[in-house]
């Protein structure tokens, strides 16, 4: 087990420099922040004096090791476009984001898993191929679409629900969350949905798919000639069979909605990471740009971390190995 | 009894109707844009002036059309070819009951270059030597040389206590702690990219402001916005879209209000000896620089048909443009006639030039900036090859156009420019002065333009005081670079405003700037 995690976490540090160093010699490539930021009033010697107290006149491997240099002693840069540091920006906005992310994940998977099992369970019936049909929609339709349909319709039309922001904030535990006041609720509610289409969609697809696989199968015959109940069936052997790629899916979903929420997030206003990440890729804020995508790689390796312990307990024939 | 029913009712019905008055007192605004920082000498950035102005203010102010008027300072004048004098105001109190005198201001001029950021405020300090206080309501300013147009330089200095300490940086002001000014709103807080949430400040010096709180909420996408107006979560929203404009005009329950903005569409045609990327014929690169010969530059110029630019491209919301600036600005030529649309014309010029058949040319645009500047660089491709040209047109976004442009990499581009200061030295000795980097004029001159003539004209005014002879000596200057087609005006664009029917007044100014102080309920 300390072996596998060893290894883990060196593949993880690989994949983090092999990652910033594309990262920052893409965003190297783009050009000099300093050209989208200045001020048209400006004159040649303040541009001159701006780059290089920015350090941006240094040959590209100076400034990469100046970064990994500040990153080992825990500085990840402070945004050009703030003047506060990365960290801070990026954890005041984290909130909003995980709260919106664990309530569309929350939806999809509580009803993606059951609409596809149910729907994997009686093929060909009716209801089955009403879930079917309504998750080709959840994949095929863009998201600000359905964005703008249900802010027209429930914020504009009907004024049931506000079109968009952040609500008042309660506490709950330790957090400052919106989730801890019903103004909070009101607000997430129409972004959370209209996140959680898309990977509804995807859970219903695949939970079916596995449901039919798996009740073709040996086991199942087995049990049923056996006499059990096939409620018993699904729940106990079954679901457990298909999960493997449910989780799969699910922790490689929770990542990049957490890292990307970003058109969600602008059609509702949600003062979310993925806004600000997009806005700084549009002002070139490079500390943001570059800071941010490794942290998101952490957040992957991390999750996919977690995925591997979850597939172990779940099927006990994947064994984690230490070494090779 | 009957009385006192009555008078229970009048009561009531007092209450009743005092009760929207006092949420009246409220104003949410959607914004396209916010502040980076509360610090306010951090960045020149618009819509980081425009919201900290409510906070602090300026020494010297600017009306809707960005002509210069008194504000912290009452009056200001040149003493002598180096030195300016301002009148500082008298009783002016700052939120924490400091009052101001020309030490503050002075403390605030030499703060900036400790503090600011890559959008550096020192553009406009950077022709200041020193700051002399002479008594508490007298300050002079030194300049290197001489600087006439010092009183528009200072429209952005914001003025802090001097009791701020230069230590004091970005993280005190956006806690609050240092966020003092003289303003007519206190600040009280704000979180980036959310919102700006202010209270009245009643020691306030000017006309006290109608609404006891406002907040400024930035709602960065377009839609989101409109979404926001239309349920009720904001009272009014800047930078409608054209086509929701369009749609809006029909709805009764909407209010529309429409300016002219600062910003100009220009083409900036490079006339290098050698062109950055190849103009050819037939796929054989052109010999020499075809954009180099005035007649290719003025066929290019009479093939744009403004007017339908304006109609039908950016539905209504424009201007034709005849120069770099709007009319009133400091420098405005009125000899530049209107801009002609000949087509016959230019297909002469064309011919005469020796492409009778036209070139194949590269062309980019800036496809975020400003709204319409996409649609607006496609129409143009499609005006010019009706003279025969074949137009690669290509428009990008902000972050890619805006260093390859620096690197000097395009032959032919268009971008919008904002004359920010409302005179002509800002916009003219930027762009088409010839390149000097030690009088740091021609910085964003990307095209190669040179004119003797136009510099020596521009150079003088730049050297002086008197006003009349200055104004004459830049519309000379912008007449000049104009007839020469340095850069090629196309339209001004004009910006929307919207609120609920017959809630607010307010007139709309050119710098898009939305003051919640400048608003008022409708009568």
């Amino acid at each position: 087990m300390t072996g596998f995690l060893l290894q883990r976490l060196m593949q993880a540090a690989a994949v983090i420099v092999a990652m910033s160093v594309i990262v920052f010699t893409g965003v190297f490539a783009i050009g000099n922040p300093i050209d989208v930021l200045i001020d048209p009033g400006a004159d040649q010697a303040i541009r001159a004096k701006l780059i290089a107290q920015y350090g941006l006149d240094q040959p590209l491997w100076r400034q990469y090791f100046a970064f990994v240099g500040n990153v080992v002693r825990g500085d990840l840069g402070t945004s050009m476009v703030y003047n506060v540091p990365v960290v801070d920006l990026v954890f005041s906005r984290l909130p909003a984001t995980l709260e919106l992310v664990l309530v569309s994940v929350t939806i999809a998977a509580g009803i993606g898993i059951p609409a596809g099992i149910w729907a994997g369970y009686h093929p060909g019936s009716l209801s089955a191929r009403a879930i079917m049909a309504l998750s080709v929609l959840g994949f095929s339709v863009p998201t600000f679409w359905i964005g703008m349909l249900l802010i027209m319709t429930f914020a504009v039309q009907l004024g049931w629900l506000p079109s968009g922001g952040r609500g008042d904030l309660g506490q709950l535990l330790w957090f400052e969350t919106s989730l801890a006041t019903a103004d909070g609720w009101s607000h997430v509610i129409m972004p959370a949905i209209n996140l959680s289409l898309f990977k509804m969609g995807l859970m219903i697809r695949l939970s079916r798919a596995g449901m039919v696989e798996a009740m073709r199968t040996d086991y199942v015959r087995f049990a049923r000639a056996q006499g059990l109940p096939d409620h018993q069936i699904v729940t106990r052997h079954v679901l457990r069979n298909i999960s493997i790629p449910l989780v799969t899916v699910f922790g490689l979903e929770l990542g990049s909605t957490l890292a990307f929420a970003v058109v969600t997030e602008s059609v509702f206003n949600w003062p979310g990471v993925g806004k600000l990440i997009i806005d700084s890729i549009l002002q070139l804020d490079r500390p943001v740009m570059v800071s941010y995508l490794v942290m998101v790689v952490v957040l992957f390796v991390l999750i996919n971390l977690v995925v591997d312990l979850i597939y172990a307990r779940l099927d006990p024939r994947v064994r984690l190995k230490g070494g090779a | 009894m009957l009385k006192t029913l009555l008078k229970g009712g009048i009561a009531a019905a007092a209450l009743w109707a005092a009760a929207p008055g006092a949420m009246a007192q409220e104003l949410v605004i959607g914004l396209r844009a916010g502040p980076d920082s509360i610090d306010p000498h951090w960045s020149t950035l618009g819509s980081q002036a425009e919201a900290l102005r409510h906070v602090f203010d300026t020494l010297v102010g600017v009306d809707e059309n960005l002509q210069l008027i008194p504000g912290l300072a009452t009056g200001w004048e040149p003493i002598d070819e180096d030195t300016w004098e301002f009148k500082i105001r008298e009783g002016v109190q700052f939120h924490n009951g400091e009052t101001l005198t020309a030490h503050d201001v002075k403390f605030s001029i030499e703060r900036i270059p400790a503090v600011t950021g890559p959008m550096s405020m020192t553009i406009y300090t950077k022709r200041v030597k020193d700051v002399e206080v002479i008594d508490d309501n007298t300050l002079h300013v030194h300049t290197n040389g001489t600087a006439p147009s010092l009183p528009n330089d200072f429209i952005r200095l914001f003025v802090v206590p001097a009791s701020t300490g230069m230590e004091a940086g970005n993280e005190e002001f956006n806690s609050g702690e240092k966020a003092i000014g003289t303003g007519p709103y206190e600040y009280v807080s704000w979180e980036p990219k959310g919102d700006l949430k202010l209270e009245r400040f009643d020691g306030y010096w000017g006309e006290t402001p109608h609404w006891q709180t406002v907040i400024r909420r930035e709602i960065a996408d377009d839609a989101a916005r409109v979404a926001a107006l239309q349920s009720g979560q904001v009272d009014l929203i800047n930078y409608v879209p054209a086509s929701d404009y369009l749609t809006m005009q029909g709805n009764p329950d909407l209010d529309t209000f429409v300016s002219d903005s600062v910003y100009i569409l220009n083409i900036a045609p490079s006339v290098k000896d050698e062109e950055p990327q190849p103009i050819t014929i037939d796929g054989k690169e052109v010999e020499g620089n075809p954009l180099q010969d005035l007649r290719v530059r003025k066929a290019l110029d009479l093939a744009i048909d403004r007017n339908t630019l304006v109609r039908v491209v950016l539905e209504g919301l424009g201007t034709p443009a005849n120069q770099l600036m709007p009319e009133g600005f400091f420098g405005y030529s009125d000899k530049l006639g209107e801009r002609q649309y000949d087509l016959e014309q230019a297909k002469a010029l064309m011919a005469e030039a020796g492409y009778p058949d036209g070139f194949e040319i590269d062309f980019t645009c800036t496809n975020n900036r400003v709204p319409g500047d996409a649609v607006v660089c496609e129409a143009l491709a499609q005006m010019w090859s009706k003279l025969g040209l074949k137009v690669n047109a290509q428009a990008l976004n902000g972050t890619v156009f805006f260093p390859a442009a620096a690197r000097e990499e395009y032959t032919m581009t268009m971008s919008a420019w904002g004359t920010l200061t409302g005179e002509a030295s800002y916009t003219y000795g930027s762009l088409t002065h010839s390149k000097d980097d030690e009088l740091g004029l021609g910085a964003f001159n990307r095209t190669g333009y040179a004119n003797a003539e136009f510099d020596t004209l521009f150079d003088e005014g730049q050297m002086t005081l008197d006003e009349a002879k200055r104004r004459d000596l830049f519309e000379q200057a912008s007449f000049i670079a104009m007839e020469d087609r340095a850069l090629i005006p196309t339209v001004i664009l004009q910006t929307v405003w919207a609120a609920e029917a017959d809630t607010l007044s307010f007139t709309p100014r050119t710098d898009q700037e939305t003051l919640a102080y400048k608003i008022s309920p409708a009568e």
